[in-house]
């Protein structure tokens, strides 16, 4: 690309870095060099009939197509799904449970609400334990940490021989109140390793030891779940690395929007699971504060669902209780919201007549009937084909090709039902689904208390760009942000994320004076945790400890995130602990009681080593219209308007041009709307503004 | 006619507003009940108050073919910015028991009505007789706290201080109610602005029309429900255990009649209003939400993409005599109907269970208990009040699966507290917390498991309350030669020679070591147990769920050493005979209509109905006091003589021989 001899001498000096993110239908690159601040980006169909060995495919063609070395890479991470994955397909490692005898079923129960409250027929899933591998252990330990009953090991010992006969791979232990005093997890745990060194032992309190006993456990199982095949993934992908001459060791993208090593990622796997959306909105954060968008609402839309998160002061918005399937993970993590509509989402008319869209998903295979793999079905892609914003290049890096004619008919089916001119029914199918993703961003934006009119709308993945412009005009928004590779943000993510290690300890004391000494004394042993856990990262540099308390009025049964500065713990500045739980308070619920007793339930800290500090290429901006490369017919849901084509690759820092319109990429197609002025920004943004 | 292409659209905003406003409650409300219990509706009503949109995953079930039509009539000469309200059981029809405190907002464009916001919040307590303003005990409205008939709260945005400080003055946690009501009224702010941006989108007249489209989508997916069941006529009676301290069974009864895409639910031969606080306010509405609610379950169950409105509720007609338990006059107790509710809709279950019997489930356990502890906290010397977990049983087996456990059906909207969190917060200790083995209906699909929880207090005189109870005497029945489901109980100290068993009491008071065991019922079998797969019978005796007798004697499933003897279960299973009957409701239900046949009702209701409501209740009580070795409708008659015989004062002539006939 640059000559042989540029090529050659980059390479000598070269300093790659390179992000990688699996997916469910491909596997995404993002590369940078560092010397020349050259970004290559790429995607490649995954083999989940043998994970990582499309990420072998994709490095080589990173090095035949952009000059890539392996050896010179200094830094590989990547998010998988072969966790969530895991759990999904429920192929996860055979497991017993032990666990207080008289509590055997806390994780069945779980608690108790169900989705779905006005079905007779509404059920909890399946726990991933299922009854006869949970084992009753006589032991109790009180709440305020006192033993008022040691494990009966005679029961352990039955209880694992039981275990090892019906096929457990592995023992989670989990006992009440271990968020307080682990020593009983410890012992019995001490005994199995010696009664069973085969078996593979995770406590409650050494995954997360957070008060409430159904999620610690579940936490703690989920660990377990997916602790065989994680490691044996990792262990091959090491090995796959090293044969290739990397000389750097694998990171791994973690659900909190940090790092982990892959060694800590074999035993930590629970921190994983979310890698991928999670280094999604971390990606989306990098951009936007490249960008200097401070509040963004991020869309990334695929085949089968669509994910929404809030980035906030150029920040991830974090929360627990995610689903990873079907069960909540109360580890800190990413908060993304999801609804199952995508471009594969199916249309269909209902018994009384009326148009739906989803959550019926064509997903990868067959596809949307366009693809041509014999999707049958319209679907919210057909949709944008029939309307003719889709369909004028090659997709996914020229892996797809569109069959207009097949688009066409199956839309054509439905509008023949509806009695409705075949475009006409696309527009529907487009405008039902865009409102079905607003339901959603609606129940986000008030569950946060935010106003979505201050917001900038970032789209991504595949399918963002397609809808994304549309979703903002229904919310009301006014700004739309392009990344220059929206294929690849998951994968850019990890390659622009810090190293993160979360540690709790549950406190659960009032707030006073007379409590501060136990504060400190968890702080100080977070922080010790904290520093020890990057060191084993191979992290030396100054730690970032941040400090957060969840806490709460006295009474309430929900504790809110409170960030703490350590200073105030040092100078024992009670009353500025107490302000900052008010006023986080009043941020939330829109008030608080200035007279009411606040308890600490949590403290928690985040041990940060800082990634590398990297920037986007950027370029000046010279004004100047864009040239189209040519001119198309479009059904914008008045009427057929012929409106401009746009190749990504001619749109230079300063081009501006405006709405209706389509930007043609390698890796997606962006709608443009009637009325939407854009403009590219230096670091090759598509900017769209909406003015009123 | 709206156009329904684009009808899904409108349905979306509608949703979205509504969750948007749900959210904003949630959000920012202050009390338990709202943040945690999450007993609270919001819903956008047409311009005649019909509600349109409710929110799909908080808040309540129970609301969403709510009308507050005339409730919004009470009140007049409304402006942009007013809100009004009542907590009133008997004016209006809105609010079902005091706490409930229902708001109202008016939507304007271009000076007219197009649209409402409303919801409702249960306060923590409206005064009264006694804190949070609910107990079974109760026998009249007055006791169960103020009542504000319907009255702006609001007014052009500003609040009515002086109503803000009657409810202050009088009730128990004034600054929880207050809170709770700001933020509904912030929510229902929210709402408003919502439907005026869909009047933007839509215009004012699609706004309009489709509005009325969504209510008319609903209706056509009711009917088209209705019409896919057979037309007929059902009958179906089901029990509270207690009706007031009295302690004698409350009947509710009810005739289902569908007509192509119609039905008329009948409730005459129900109980006559009770003298406790058991008393459904339905006023006599044909279609009041709280009759339904049994309904939106069935019609959701049959058709899950149904949108939940008022709409649904055109194909049905409810009857509720004046004078009974679902239709009282003032002033009649009605603070804990939702217990009455429960049964109301396990007979709406089991009516539309012989409509469509391959499609609907067995009952549900039906008792959802509430379980508040009030005891000393022996370090501090002070007095703690908490919530222990709801004990909640099993769904009723479903026909292609087994009940879900420990909770389910119309009983999924309860979440528990953590054991850790109420052991730290609140001196107990939780000695068990699990599902009771052999408590869900046998059959060839099992019942849902009984929940089962026991704990142990230190401090002398705790007090605890387990609202709700019920069924420890008619058990959750089964279908289709499914077997009915264990029932709840409550005992002290179990298994010790300081054992108190307390039936269907509802509350206890414990001295310190004292453990209280709470068990509910379980869920209804379906379809005949022998025909249950030996190996689904030996997982569930793995599992703990099934003990070996009871696979044996329930379901003729011979284990050996954990394994399913073929053999012998071939040898247990020829010996049985096909199941009869259409409904299994247990030993304690047959016995008791062996003395109280359909027959005797229809006597004890002829001879009841002839006398004015207020004798009513009094006079069942004391016929039930003299049916001891009496039986059938000569026994009840026997029984109402020697009552004349007692009492001369009651009401004559008693024409009742005829109305009997």
């Amino acid at each position: 690309m640059d000559g042989t001899i540029a090529a050659n001498e980059a390479r000598q000096e070269a300093d790659w870095k390179v992000g990688v993110d699996i997916g469910g239908t491909f596997i995404d690159f993002c590369a940078l060099e560092v010397n020349s601040g050259r970004l290559a980006s790429l995607k490649v169909l995954t083999t989940p009939e043998d994970p990582g060995a499309e990420l072998m495919t994709g490095l080589a063609l990173l090095a035949e197509r952009e000059g890539f070395d392996p050896v010179r890479m200094t830094r590989f991470v990547h998010g998988t799904t072969v966790g969530i994955n895991t759990i999904i397909q429920r192929k996860g490692a055979p497991l017993a449970l032990l666990t207080n005898a008289g509590f055997e079923d806390v994780i069945e129960l779980a608690r108790l609400r169900m989705p779905d409250m006005y079905s007779l027929f509404c059920s909890r899933p399946d726990p991933l334990i299922s009854r006869d591998m949970v084992f009753g252990i006589p032991a109790r330990m009180r709440a305020d940490g006192r033993e008022s009953r040691a494990p009966d090991m005679a029961a352990v010992e039955s209880a694992v021989a039981a275990a090892k006969l019906n096929g457990a791979q592995g023992i989670i232990i989990s006992f009440l109140h271990a968020w307080r005093n682990a020593a009983q997890e410890a012992a019995v745990k001490a005994v199995i390793t010696r009664l069973a060194p085969d078996l593979f032992v995770f406590t409650s309190a050494e995954v997360w030891p957070v008060i409430r006993e159904y999620e610690r456990s579940s936490t703690a199982i989920l660990n377990g779940y997916v602790h065989p095949r994680v490691s044996g993934y990792l262990t091959a992908l090491e090995e796959r690395l090293r044969s290739r001459g990397v000389p750097t060791r694998p990171m791994l993208t973690k659900s909190n929007g940090g790092l982990m090593n892959a060694a800590e990622g074999k035993r930590a796997c629970v921190n994983m699971l979310l890698s991928g959306t999670a280094s999604g909105v971390i990606g989306a954060s990098w951009l936007a504060r490249q960008a200097g968008e401070d509040k963004v609402l991020t869309l990334d839309i695929g085949g089968t669902s669509a994910d929404f998160a809030l980035i906030i002061g150029g920040k991830a918005q974090f929360g627990t209780g995610e689903l990873i399937g079907e069960f909540p993970l109360y580890i800190p993590s990413v908060s993304v919201s999801s609804i199952g509509i995508g471009g594969g989402s199916i249309a269909g008319v209902d018994a009384q007549g009326v148009l739906r869209v989803g959550p019926e998903s064509a997903g990868s295979t067959p596809g949307p009937a366009c693809y041509g793999r014999g999707g049958e079905r319209a679907t919210v892609t057909d949709a944008m084909v029939v309307c003719g914003w889709l369909g004028h290049s090659e997709m996914a890096y020229g892996q797809l090709r569109i069959d207009t004619r097949l688009a066409y008919r199956t839309v054509g089916d439905l509008a023949a039902r509806l009695g409705r001119p075949v475009e006409q029914t696309a527009q529907a199918i487009l405008d039902i689904a865009v409102s079905e993703m607003f339901v959603e961003v609606e129940k986000l934006a008030s569950r946060a208390g935010v106003d979505l009119r201050e917001f900038t709308l970032m789209p991504f993945g595949g399918g963002g760009p397609m809808l994304g412009a549309f979703l903002a005009r229904e919310l009301g928004m006014k700004r739309v942000m392009a990344p220059r590779r929206p294929g690849v943000v998951s994968a850019l993510g990890g390659l622009v994320a810090d190293l993160r290690g979360d540690f709790i300890r549950t406190v659960f004391s009032p707030l006073s004076d007379a409590s501060l000494p136990a504060i400190r004394e968890a702080f100080d042993a977070l922080a010790g945790e904290g520093r020890h856990w990057l060191a084993a990262q191979g992290y030396n540099a100054a730690a970032e400890l941040n400090l957060f308390c969840d806490m709460r009025y006295v009474g309430q049964s929900y504790e809110i995130e409170v960030v703490l500065s350590p200073q105030w713990l040092a100078d024992g500045d009670m009353a500025a602990i107490v302000q900052a739980f008010h006023l986080t308070h009043q941020q939330l619920y829109d008030f608080h009681d200035p007279d009411g007793d606040v308890e600490l339930v949590n403290i928690r800290l985040s041990a940060i080593g800082a990634g590398p500090k990297l920037s986007l290429p950027q370029a000046d901006e010279v004004d100047a219209p864009a040239n189209p490369a040519r001119r198309l017919a479009v059904y914008t849901g008045l009427g057929v308007e012929t409106v401009d084509l746009h190749d990504r690759q001619t749109l230079v820092p300063g081009s501006t041009f405006h709405g209706p319109a389509v930007v043609v990429q390698e890796d997606t197609t962006f709608a443009i709307p009637a009325g939407a002025q854009a403009r590219v920004d230096r670091h090759l943004n598509l900017l769209l503004t909406f003015p009123e | 006619m709206f156009d329904r292409t684009n009808l899904q659209v409108l349905a979306n905003h509608a949703r979205a507003a509504a969750e948007n406003m749900a959210h904003t409650l949630h959000r920012t409300a202050h009390s338990a009940f709202v943040k945690e219990t999450q007993d609270f509706t919001v819903m956008l009503m047409d311009s005649t108050g019909a509600t349109f949109a409710v929110p799909m995953e908080l808040g309540a079930t129970w609301y969403p073919g709510l009308s507050y039509h005339r409730a919004i009539a009470m009140v007049s000469d409304y402006r942009p910015g007013d809100v009004a309200f009542t907590n009133d059981p008997y004016s209006g029809h809105v609010a079902t028991h005091a706490p409930d405190t229902h708001l109202w907002k008016p939507v304007f464009v271009d000076g007219e009505i197009v649209a409402w916001t409303g919801g409702h919040i249960h306060n923590t307590d409206m005064g009264g007789a006694v804190p949070a303003s609910l107990s079974r005990a109760l026998t009249e409205i007055h006791q169960e706290g103020i009542r504000f008939p319907p009255m702006k709260l609001v007014k052009e945005g500003v609040f009515d201080e002086t109503i803000l400080r009657i409810m202050s003055t009088n009730v128990r946690k004034p600054d929880l109610n207050i809170g709770d009501i700001k933020a509904l009224v912030g929510a229902l702010n929210t709402g408003e602005r919502k439907i005026q941006a869909m009047v933007k989108k839509f215009g004012r007249a699609g706004f309009v029309e489709g509005v009325a489209a969504l209510l008319d989508h609903a209706e056509a997916q009711a009917r088209d429900v209705l019409r896919a069941m057979p037309d007929g006529t059902w009958e179906f009676a089901d029990y509270a255990d207690e009706d007031s301290v009295e302690a004698n069974p409350c009947r509710l009864k009810l005739t289902l009649t569908i007509r192509g895409d119609e039905a008329v639910l009948d409730f005459t031969g129900s109980d006559p209003q009770l003298g406790s606080s058991l008393n459904v306010p339905s006023g006599g509405d044909p279609r009041h939400t709280m009759l339904l609610v049994g309904v939106y379950y069935v019609l959701y169950t049959l058709n899950p993409k149904i949108l939940l409105n008022a709409g649904l509720t055109r194909p049905f007609t409810c009857i509720t005599p004046l004078g009974s338990v679902l239709n009282p006059v003032h002033p009649a107790a009605v603070g804990m109907r939702s217990l009455t509710c429960a049964r109301l809709r396990s007979v709406i279950f089991g009516a539309f269970s012989q409509a469509v019997p391959e499609r609907l489930p067995a009952a549900p356990a039906g008792n959802n208990c509430i379980v508040n502890v009030m005891t000393t906290d022996e370090r501090t010397s002070r007095t703690v009040i908490a919530a222990v977990n709801p004990v909640v049983g099993g769904g009723g087996a479903m026909p292609h699966r087994d009940g879900t456990n420990g909770s389910g059906a119309d009983a999924a909207y309860l979440r528990n507290t953590p054991i850790e969190i109420t052991e730290t917060e609140t001196p107990v200790e939780f000695v068990k917390y699990g599902l009771a083995r052999d408590s869900g209906g046998a059959g060839r699909w099992r019942g849902g498991l009984a929940t089962e929880m026991a704990f142990r207090v230190f401090a002398p005189d705790s007090r605890i309350t387990a609202r709700n109870r019920d069924r420890s005497f008619f058990r959750p029945w089964g279908v289709l030669g499914g077997k009915a489901a264990g029932l709840s109980d409550m005992v002290v100290n179990p298994g010790t020679e300081h054992e108190r068993r307390l039936g269907n009491i509802d509350t206890a008071v414990l001295q310190p070591g004292d453990m209280l065991e709470i068990r509910s019922a379980g869920g209804g079998g379906r379809g005949d147990p022998y025909q249950r797969e030996p190996w689904q019978v030996a997982r569930d005796v793995r599992r703990g769920y099934v003990s070996a007798a009871a696979a044996e004697r329930d379901y003729g499933v011979v284990l050996r050493g954990g394994e399913v003897d073929e053999q012998a279960t071939r040898q247990q299973r020829a010996r049985h005979g096909p199941p009869a009957g259409h409904f299994h409701f247990g030993p304690e239900r047959d016995g008791y209509e062996a003395q109280w046949t359909p027959a005797s009702y229809d006597r004890l209701h002829a001879l009841l109905d002839a006398l004015p409501i207020h004798w009513r209740f009094f006079a069942k009580t004391e016929i039930f006091r003299r049916m001891k070795g009496r039986a059938g409708p000569e026994g009840v008659q026997a029984a109402f003589d020697a009552v004349c015989e007692r009492f001369p004062e009651l009401p004559h002539p008693c024409p009742v021989r005829e109305a009997a006939e």
